[in-house]
């Protein structure tokens, strides 16, 4: 028997109420977090990433406009059950979440040091001048020089990147044991996108902090994550270790996400590889495999009937009819060049 | 800061000297003359034409300006044609009522729009959101002089709680200062709050979206405390804004509602000094008008610096 993961997702469903009647962004995601691990979340816009990473917080309205089903269980309590008063305790202080753009993501009215604070207020037992002390003692752990002074600073003050570093030590300051990483790097130019992300293996490693790590840059899952989950409409079509998925994907559409990477060996007159089309509405799916319509691989069995998501081996996850065929033509491929 | 409020002063006086020619032109174009208004029917021309040389009229439009701007440069704006009192106190005489009306407006307004904006915002799309905007745009169509009718006829004449209309100074007691402006300053404050709950319910709607609120939400704040700490301080500006503006125009434009309930503010005494052409009176008002505008300008632009950190000018 394996230890209890950190976090489980079970069959999770967001549905939002909209103008054009109940869409489900979420439709059945089913992965874990083990502590300590960096687990991966891959796939293009609007393939529900941000909904999901959202819902494990509750943040959407759930008297207007979301309705959430399934489970979220942290180390066993199921999340989607809790009261208001309880959800609010574990934001921030269990789970906490950093956000695509830094830019818009602090409040321009108060002090960095303010919000730091705040978040540390909420959780902890602590005078507002210990959490202010500890604000510093954040900032310096995110690597922003002269904390001191730059606590009393507004965030409009501050670089992108610097804001992010902000976000992080907001993040960190009640030391959660999950850390949900939102695109946190795609805001920010090269070398800072390398600087945060070192950033947060560092906590990782230090804090044995779960984290899930969305993001549509598969370079930076293969520097960091340790396993991946792929999405596509609302649905995980393929989940792996990260050495499986970049090796071996099932899915055509993670192997459409791979060709889609430039390589800086590779031939420069040959056009990048494009999956076609885009995803679709969530107000028309297709009716059999959602990825049907966009697939090099789709026959009618596709276009007719949904393929469940099945184990292969080393736990290798994807959900399409075809993946063994994929497999083994890959396997061809390698050999002739053998 | 400091260097910040003398530009500002500075600057207003191009803005002040084009008002001055421009209301000076404008009334002396205007027909009707002050000199056979004082005088009445009977006057003879001769008598006329004293008066005129008296007053100055007879100088060239000019000449009269000239001698009228440099009198405001020394703080004398003239002395009315009727009253012979000097301008500048029959305007601090108007004033009173007129301020203690818009402050009682204005806080009337505040009251009732800013918690009903926020109710809206935070319950849209519900049965409440859309009466609370129903009643706005009903308050937005009603202009003030019918609200204050309906008003009187209620409050004043069938239920004689109120007195129907007049004025009694703060001296004469605060609850009997109140009592006769708490009808105009309702008549007035209706429309602007009507105004400000739509700005407000806006502003927040457009607050509430944004990623730092998500953030909030994220660090596990209260529900409580996001609206009114994290959102309502940054959906503030452009509420502030149309407050500014509002009191503006009830400093200048209360005029029906002053006339209605009979309160001898600034509007009835533009009223006055228009129908008899007494220039000085209608000049000093107009400059005081300008002025006072500008300045509810500069104290909400100092007020933004107050508010958002974004805005704050001690660094130039």
């Amino acid at each position: 028997m394996p230890k209890q993961p950190l976090l489980e997702i079970n069959e999770l469903k967001t549905h939002f109420h909209t103008e054009r009647g109940r869409v489900t962004a979420v439709d059945g995601v089913t992965f874990h977090v083990n502590e300590g691990e960096i687990l991966g979340v891959v796939g293009e816009s609007g393939c529900g990433k941000s909904v999901t990473s959202q819902s494990i917080l509750r943040l959407f309205d759930e008297k207007r406009l979301a309705q959430y089903d399934g489970e979220i269980k942290l180390k066993g309590t199921n999340l989607l059950e809790l009261s208001d008063e309880k959800m609010q305790s574990i934001r921030g202080n269990d789970i906490a979440m950093i956000f695509q753009d830094p830019l818009s993501s602090l409040n321009p009215v108060f002090t960095i040091g303010h919000q730091i604070a705040e978040s540390i207020l909420l959780h902890q037992n602590v005078s507002k001048k210990e959490a202010y002390e500890k604000a510093v003692e954040m900032l310096r752990l995110t690597g922003i020089p002269a904390p001191e002074k730059r606590v009393k600073e507004y965030p409009h003050e501050l670089s992108g990147g610097m804001r992010q570093r902000v976000m992080i030590a907001i993040a960190l300051s009640c030391e959660p044991q999950l850390l949900i990483a939102d695109e946190p790097t795609t805001a920010l130019d090269v070398t800072i996108q390398a600087q945060i992300l070192d950033l947060i293996v560092e906590i990782n490693k230090k804090l044995n902090m779960g984290v899930i790590f969305i993001t549509h840059d598969l370079g930076v899952v293969a520097e960091i994550c340790t396993r991946v989950v792929v999405m596509y409409l609302g649905q995980i079509v393929e989940e792996a270790n990260v050495v499986d998925v970049f090796e071996n994907p099932l899915h055509p559409y993670t192997r459409g996400l791979m060709k889609s990477v430039p390589q800086i060996d590779g031939d420069r007159s040959e056009k990048l590889h494009v999956i076609e089309g885009t995803v679709p509405a969530l107000d028309n799916i297709p009716k059999g495999c959602r990825f049907a319509t966009r697939c090099p691989f789709a026959d009618e069995l596709c276009v007719e009937k949904v393929p469940e998501l099945r184990e292969f081996k080393n736990g290798q996850k994807a959900r399409c009819w075809h993946a063994e065929k994929i497999a083994e033509e890959d396997q061809e491929r390698e050999d002739q060049y053998v | 800061m400091f260097n910040y409020i003398i530009k500002r002063i500075l600057s207003l006086i191009p803005v002040l000297f084009i008002v001055s020619i421009a209301i000076f032109l404008l009334i002396h174009i205007t027909p009707g003359d002050p000199a056979s208004i004082i005088l009445g029917i009977d006057a003879s021309q001769e008598q006329i034409d004293e008066l005129r040389q008296q007053l100055g009229l007879d100088l060239p439009v000019y000449e009269q300006y000239i001698r009228w701007i440099l009198g405001v440069f020394q703080g004398d704006f003239g002395t009315s044609y009727f009253s012979n009192e000097p301008v500048t106190t029959s305007i601090i005489e108007h004033l009173k009522p007129t301020i203690s009306l818009a402050i009682l407006a204005q806080i009337i307004t505040i009251i009732i729009a800013i918690p009903l904006g926020i109710a809206a915002a935070n319950r849209r799309g519900t049965v409440a959101d859309q009466s609370i905007m129903g009643v706005s745009l009903l308050g937005m169509s009603i202009p003030s002089f019918l609200l204050g009718l309906f008003l009187i006829l209620f409050f004043g004449v069938k239920l004689g709680w109120l007195p129907v209309a007049g004025y009694q100074p703060l001296e004469a007691g605060f609850f009997t200062h109140l009592k006769y402006l708490i009808m105009p300053a309702i008549s007035l404050g209706a429309i602007q709050a009507a105004l400000v709950a739509r700005m407000t319910r806006t502003s927040m709607l457009e607050v509430l979206n944004t990623n730092y609120i998500k953030t909030a939400q994220a660090k596990g704040v209260k529900n409580r405390s996001i609206v009114y700490k994290h959102a309502l301080r940054n959906a503030f500006l452009p509420i502030l804004t149309v407050i500014g503006q509002t009191f503006g125009i009830l400093i200048a434009g209360a005029v029906v509602t002053e006339t209605i309930f009979n309160i001898p503010g600034i509007g009835q005494l533009i009223i006055n000094s228009v129908e008899r052409r007494d220039y000085a009176v209608i000049q000093g008002v107009v400059l005081f008008v300008t002025l006072s505008y500008v300045f509810i300008n500069l104290v909400i632009d100092l007020l933004y610096g107050l508010i958002d950190p974004r805005v704050r000018l001690d660094n130039d």
